[in-house]
């Protein structure tokens, strides 16, 4: 079973805490007030019981006693019903039939024993008092009175208690869901810090909190932020130091292996076979340090202006001397997008040589669109990309595998990084799928660039 | 022969950058201060000057302004920084282009041929053809005589500026979009904007009477710029 959470904990703490206290509350209150009322009720029916047995002993102090005429001399209305056991036998009123029997013997005892007694019982269901009180030795005086509206009292006072009670439980409950709301603020805060840290913005901090017992929390979490975008901070600093200070040492070796290729025909063919090589790792190690530097420079804004995308793309399959008929533009999608112009130059002329060296060269280059979001999509007809690598390719120096992969060592192994940063800067992603005739079908997407 | 002038303060980069120009076919000469190429260019003028930005003694934004003060040399900045600030203070300083180190000798000589190509027309003065004069307004450029004039005095622009300003005068009342101007004046396919628009705001310092507020060199939002009488 999943734990229940904090907070669901402490309001549920709260409110069994309130319900067990509003509870004991209002069984107090209940058995208090039940017994005021009914001790209040049995005196005044002894009042009346007394009143009505003095009437009946002077009504049969007569020569000949007549129980029927002394029981209808009372004025009982219909909440008491008098009863007389006069030498055991019952006499009752006319209207009230069926009562001699609810009388239990041991209060026949008691009064027989010249004791008045009171004992509350059950009558066709409805609560009674009944009162005893001797008249002479063979005769004695009861009296049954109803209880029936002080039970009612009795349920709609029960009734409000329990009400009461569970409205207090309630109570509790939203108090300790409003409290862990307050005291969970803070957490709360922080992870929706941490959320944004993760998807990275280091400029992410929680405010300096005013109750000294958070503040800790806080400061200590904004010192890590700062530790933290310190540390990548100089991780890139350091990559864009050491690309520059790379870029001084290659202009000699750029300018002096030019010299060397002009002179390529005086030179025997080791010398030569040197001096290509020597020249095409420059070259290399140039596209290596402008890719690093690229990367290390990833975070900056991207300057969106409006890009005509199918000039672009046109522009970077000239520059390859791959024909312009490749690229495609959807029907329905403009051709001018908002976009920074550098990074998706880069993207795309990326892709290109992406698919040119792994690929077996791109067959098409298309622009579409979804809602406000630019799509390109570059198609090769290469091997694919095996699925355990489609997640793998988009990061730093990782290049296609042997099997797949001609044209010997010319890539930098930071074009797709490039590619996915750049991705991401526009708020959108890279990815590779299959394309549906056989080889592989990138894809970056450009959020907000198409209106 | 076309005389090019290294300022670079890196012994091994001037060696090497003297050695491959010499190759391509141009005199090199190189100095390793700002101080010295600005006395040789005094002594001897050179066709172009290339120069780096991080230099002893005077820096290399400062010489481009002395040099520029009584120079109309096309300067190309070759420097290993790259950053936005570093490049706009360049140009707006005075130079022409600016490319990044390390930079392949073919591209660089391609860029000095494309401001030769941008270079003043150098036309007789007493040709036979009557020299056309466009006018807008008290500014008056004549693109064959290479001289641009303001309420009738002549306006000093660099070989640049003056080729940008021919462009949008043979446009005029036309936009050009940031794209075609480097394309037409740099001979760059796709290149940095930020080229045309510090040359741009040069341009106004000069021949508009509020550079702020212009009149003629207008900017049209997103698409580009536009001479207007």
């Amino acid at each position: 079973m999943r734990r229940l959470g904090l907070r669901a904990r402490v309001t549920a703490a709260f409110a069994i805490g309130a319900l067990l206290l509003s509870a004991s509350m209002a069984l107090v209150s209940y058995e208090l007030t039940r017994r005021t009322l009914l001790n209040e009720r049995e005196r005044t029916v002894l009042r009346a019981a007394y009143y009505d047995a003095a009437v009946v002993r002077a009504g049969l102090n007569t020569e000949n006693p007549d129980v029927a005429e002394a029981l209808r001399a009372l004025d009982t209305g219909t909440g008491r019903r008098p009863l007389v056991l006069l030498d055991g036998e019952w006499y009752a009123r006319s209207a009230d039939t069926g009562l001699t029997t609810i009388v239990p013997a041991q209060l026949q005892d008691l009064v027989s024993a010249g004791e008045p007694a009171v004992q509350r019982v059950r009558l066709n269901d409805s609560p009674v008092m009944l009162v005893g009180v001797p008249l002479s030795e063979s005769t004695a005086f009861y009296e049954i009175a109803s209880l029936r509206e002080l039970e009612q009292t009795f349920q709609v006072l029960a009734l409000a208690l329990t009400a009461v009670a569970i409205m207090v439980a309630g109570s509790g409950a939203a108090l300790g869901w409003y409290a862990t709301r307050h005291g969970l603020r803070p957490l709360t805060a922080v992870a929706d810090a941490a959320e944004r840290i993760a998807a990275g913005d280091f400029t992410t901090r929680l405010a300096p909190d005013t109750d000294p017992d958070l503040n800790r929390l806080s400061t200590s979490f904004n010192r890590m932020v700062d530790e933290l975008a310190g540390r990548i901070d100089r991780d890139r600093r350091f990559a864009a130091d050491v690309s520059h200070e790379l870029r001084s040492p290659l202009q000699t070796l750029a300018a002096a292996a030019s010299v060397l290729s002009r002179r390529r025909e005086n030179q025997d063919e080791r010398t030569a076979t040197a001096a290509r090589l020597v020249a095409d790792e420059i070259e290399r190690f140039q596209q290596l340090v402008n890719d690093l530097l690229d990367l290390s420079r990833g975070d900056q804004p991207v300057h969106r202006e409006p890009v005509d995308l199918p000039e672009l793309a046109r522009q970077a399959c000239r520059d390859r001397d791959l024909p312009e008929s490749m690229v495609q533009l959807a029907a329905g999608t403009p051709p001018s997008w908002r976009v920074d112009r550098r990074r998706v130059t880069q993207v795309l002329t990326n892709l290109l040589d992406n698919a040119e060296r792994y690929g077996a060269g791109p067959i098409a280059v298309r622009l579409s669109h979804t809602a406000d979001t630019g799509v390109i999509e570059v198609d090769d007809e290469g091997p694919g990309v095996p699925m355990e690598d489609r997640e793998v390719i988009f990061d730093r120096f990782v290049r296609g595998r042997a099997a797949n992969y001609r044209g010997g060592g010319d890539g930098t192994g930071l074009g797709l990084a490039l590619v996915a940063q750049h991705a991401a800067a526009h708020g959108g992603d890279a990815s590779v799928s299959d394309r549906p005739e056989g080889g592989a079908r990138f894809r970056v997407t450009l959020p907000g660039s198409v209106s | 022969m076309t005389a090019v002038l290294v300022i670079e303060d890196d012994d091994r980069i001037r060696l090497a950058l003297l050695l491959a120009l010499e190759d391509e076919g141009y005199e090199a000469r190189g100095a390793a201060t700002a101080e010295e190429g600005l006395r040789t260019q005094r002594r001897d003028p050179a066709d172009y000057v290339l120069v780096d930005l991080m230099l002893p003694g005077i820096d290399g934004f400062e010489g481009i302004r002395q040099l520029r003060r009584d120079d109309d040399v096309p300067i190309v900045v070759v420097s290993a920084r790259d950053d936005t600030h570093d490049i706009v203070a360049a140009l707006e300083a005075g130079a022409d282009d600016y490319v990044v180190k390390p930079v392949a000798i073919k591209e660089l000589t391609a860029r000095l041929r494309a401001l030769r190509r941008r270079g003043r027309a150098v036309t007789a003065p007493d040709g036979p053809e009557p020299v056309p004069v466009l006018a807008f307004g008290e500014l008056e450029v004549s693109p064959e005589a290479g001289e641009v004039r303001r309420s009738g005095e002549p306006v000093a622009v660099t070989r640049t500026e003056f080729r940008l300003l021919c462009e949008l005068a043979e446009h005029a009342g036309r936009v050009l979009s940031r794209q075609q101007l480097l394309s037409r004046v740099w001979g760059y396919d796709s290149g940095d904007e930020r080229l045309v628009d510090v040359h741009v705001g040069r341009l106004r310092q000069k021949i508009e009477a509020d550079p702020a507020n212009p009149r003629h060199l207008v900017t049209l939002r997103g698409l580009g710029y536009k001479l207007q009488r």
